[in-house]
């Protein structure tokens, strides 16, 4: 038998028997670098095209953040007041902000309060998302009971508890009272003024934290919990063994984003207690406020808020590497 | 796990910095935006007027201002009305970029802090011209001399905001107490109170309560003190101040005064005053009418009560109407604030601001003889009240950077704690003004 022609002269183009023929090569002398510049060009123009669509955003955001940003940074090397620039001072808006107690007493209170704020709101988020993932008659009605503290304006928050619990005659102290455990001072006692500030903050933002955990936990597969079961998992072992580490990444985003709320949240601890008594409850963007706009010193006061911005930069930069980290 | 590629490859560094550098090419285009005179758009001089009362306060006060009829030449006027939420920030924010009003009210103390700055237009011509016209002389005594400078008259007074002292007659009676006139019988009428569950010595420290304040400096003035002395240097540790904490540092020992009150805002007082908790405060003059309600009749202003050395005192604040420099008719500007002043009498005939006038012809108007507790304010506070100088010559511009200081409101605070001792809260009140006003 002689051989077939195609196997006894491969063609130019390689085809193996029994497999689909090999598409002929196009000859590389001129044609590649027509085409890279065509290429190019589209490349070039698609660029230029993209470009110009971003440029009102970019404008934008130069005008509303940047330009803001870098009159700030102006402001706190400057003495100046809200209407005049003032003579530069350097770095002396920094070093009286730093040498000042008011705001080491102020650093600490932000710190306790933000981290028990986060972790409260966190945690109770958690146990609610939890047990909205369960059914239940009235469960949609009960997540938009639930959703209330986050969507009422805080003003109306602030003032309904200062209601509940200002004066003696006010529905909480009058409870406790009932209970046998006194007539608590909850905006005129320190300690208390404090408590009552952090959970009111937490009572704010645990919706949304349930609404993330929620979110998470809704990707989550539930054939994953049927094989742990399956496996001899108690509930406690698929609690600590999937979901945290199934909403690890959820959780963290969470962290952030509340950590840069609470950090600047002024509304809350102004309106509930103005940072008092006697500074027991002032933040510091609280303090920043008064200094700028009670005590008009504007240097110092932009000295305070880019200190926090410094601050909050290093943990979301701390927590997004956790993130990263996560595994989902 | 997925990942993603943040860079852009669209866009390299160059092209990025020269985006950035058109953008802020633009900034300057943004930030000449403003009219640059005292006027709005259609070129009326702007009138900025604070809620000093009831809407209907505004609506009277707009009327009036709608109601000038400018001389040949002068332009005419606008009126707008702005919210006390950050009113210091809002007038910065004008005078900055060149949109403040021409003539407006606003804070106690603010036509000493612009004047400072170099924004306020004096009022020396203004009082010349009401001295040719004899409206000068309406004006109760040394009401205007509280706004003169050494550099001129800041601005023109309209209306005093005085601590005057109140009781609940029925309350007094049920305690069988009597009207106290001196210290003494204070904390007599304070400890009779306390027996029927009523507190002798109100006041209201909490969330930017200005009375947290106020008040102690009210019974320090009282008391022949003062945060300044004669020659208007800071004075803050001298024993007539010492004495006057330590008497209501007794009050708060002795239980006369609600420990809960550290964090009470205006409503939450007013609650108590109307709950028949409060029988005896130094308050401002609108109590009654804030209070309102059924208990609002028993309320009354009682006479000045004297300290242990016999003195008598108050703090009274005289609110003004200023004028700014930038404005498109210095000329217009006064012509417009006198047209108001001698317009707003109507205030009191109507009865809907809770101040005391400056004006005599208000004071004796017959309208205003119905409101006895007024008289009694304009009777017997108004000649012994004085701003935060008491016993210094004019001290304008510190009196500007003290009041609504966070100093202030934290002494307010630590006079009613029990954990600070009264030279303590005026050392730390002396160094924190110090600081402030070096």
């Amino acid at each position: 038998m002689s051989p077939s022609p195609t196997t006894a002269e491969p063609s130019v183009t390689g085809t193996a028997p029994g497999r689909p023929p090999r598409k002929v090569s196009t000859p590389r002398k001129f044609a590649p670098r027509s085409s890279a510049r065509v290429h190019n060009q589209q490349a070039k123009s698609k660029r230029r095209t993209l470009a110009l669509l971003v440029l009102p955003s970019v404008v934008l955001l130069l005008l509303i953040n940047a330009y803001p940003l870098v009159y700030a940074a102006f402001q706190s090397l400057h003495n100046g007041t809200l209407i005049s620039t003032g003579d530069f001072v350097g770095l002396d808006s920094y070093k009286s902000v730093l040498s000042d107690p008011a705001f080491w007493e102020a650093v600490r209170f932000t710190a306790v309060f933000t981290v028990v704020a986060v972790l409260g709101s966190w945690l109770l988020g958690l146990a609610l998302a939890l047990v909205l993932r369960s059914d239940f008659p009235g469960r949609s009605v009960f997540k938009i009971l639930l959703m209330l503290p986050w969507v009422v304006p805080v003003v109306v928050s602030a003032t309904s508890w200062n209601q509940l619990l200002s004066t003696p005659q006010s529905l909480v102290p009058q409870i406790s009272d009932m209970l046998g455990l006194g007539s608590p001072l909850f905006l005129a006692d320190p300690t208390l003024a404090k408590i009552t500030v952090i959970i009111f903050e937490v009572w704010l933002n645990f919706p949304f934290m349930m609404l993330m955990i929620s979110a998470s936990l809704a990707s989550v597969d539930r054939s994953v919990y049927e094989a742990a079961r399956m496996d001899g998992a108690s509930s406690r072992q698929q609690f600590f063994r999937i979901t945290l580490p199934l909403i690890a990444r959820s959780t963290y985003i969470s962290w952030i984003l509340m950590t840069i709320f609470i950090v600047n949240d002024f509304p809350t601890v102004y309106l509930l207690t103005g940072g008092g008594p006697e500074s027991s409850t002032t933040t510091l963007v609280v303090l920043a406020y008064r200094a700028v706009f009670q005590n008009f010193q504007v240097g110092p006061g932009v000295a305070i808020a880019f200190l926090m911005t410094f601050t909050l930069v290093v943990i979301s930069t701390v927590l997004y590497r956790q993130v990263r980290k996560a595994h989902v | 796990m997925t990942h993603t590629n943040a860079s852009s490859p669209g866009c390299s560094r160059r092209r990025f910095l020269g985006l950035a550098a058109a953008a802020a090419a633009s900034v300057p285009v943004i930030s000449a935006c403003g009219s640059g005179t005292g006027s709005d758009a259609s070129g009326k001089l702007k009138f900025w007027d604070m809620p000093w009362g009831t809407a209907a306060y505004n609506d009277v006060s707009k009327k009036i201002i709608t109601s000038y009829k400018p001389a040949a030449g002068l332009p005419s006027a606008g009126y707008q009305g702005i919210a006390w939420a950050n009113f210091g920030q809002t007038f910065a924010s004008a005078i900055a970029s060149g949109t403040n009003p021409a003539v407006s009210t606003g804070g106690g103390f603010q036509a000493f802090q612009f004047a400072e700055q170099g924004a306020i237009a004096y009022a020396d011509n203004l009082i010349e011209t009401m001295k040719k016209d004899g409206f000068y002389d309406d004006f109760l005594p040394g009401t205007l001399d509280g706004m003169k400078t050494d550099k001129g008259y800041v601005a023109i007074p309209w209306e005093l905001d005085a601590h005057v002292w109140w009781y609940n007659k029925a309350l007094l009676e049920k305690a069988g107490a009597k009207v106290p006139t001196n210290w003494d019988e204070l904390l007599t009428s304070g400890q009779a109170l306390k027996k029927i569950g009523v507190y002798g010595f109100a006041t209201a420290a909490g969330p930017g309560n200005s009375l947290a304040y106020e008040t102690p400096m009210s019974m320090m003035i009282g008391n022949g003190g003062g945060l300044f002395d004669p020659d208007g240097n800071l004075d803050v540790l001298n024993a007539r101040n010492i004495e006057a904490i330590e008497f209501i540092k007794q009050l708060v020992g002795e239980g006369i005064v609600d420990p809960a009150s550290v964090g009470y805002t205006n409503d939450n007082a007013y609650a108590q005053w109307s709950k028949k908790r409060y029988g005896l405060g130094n308050e401002q003059g609108g109590l009654a009418e804030n209070v309102g309600g059924d208990v609002a009749k028993d309320l009354l202003v009682m006479s000045p009560i004297a300290g242990p050395h016999g003195d008598k005192g108050t703090l009274v604040v005289q609110n003004n109407v200023m004028m700014y420099k930038n404005t498109p008719s210095q000329e217009g500007s006064e012509a417009l604030l006198l047209h108001w002043l001698k317009n707003m009498h109507q205030f009191w005939d109507q009865a809907l601001v809770n101040g005391l006038p400056v004006l005599k012809s208000i004071a004796e108007s017959p309208a205003f003889q119905q409101r006895p507790n007024y008289v009694k304010m304009v009777k017997e506070y108004q000649p012994i009240g004085t701003s935060y100088a008491t016993r210094g010559k004019t001290i304008g511009g510190a009196q500007s950077k003290m009041d609504g200081n966070s100093a202030m409101y934290q002494f307010g605070q630590a006079v009613l704690s029990s954990k600070t001792d009264a030279k303590a809260a005026l050392t730390t009140l002396s160094n924190a003004l110090a600081s402030l006003l070096k």
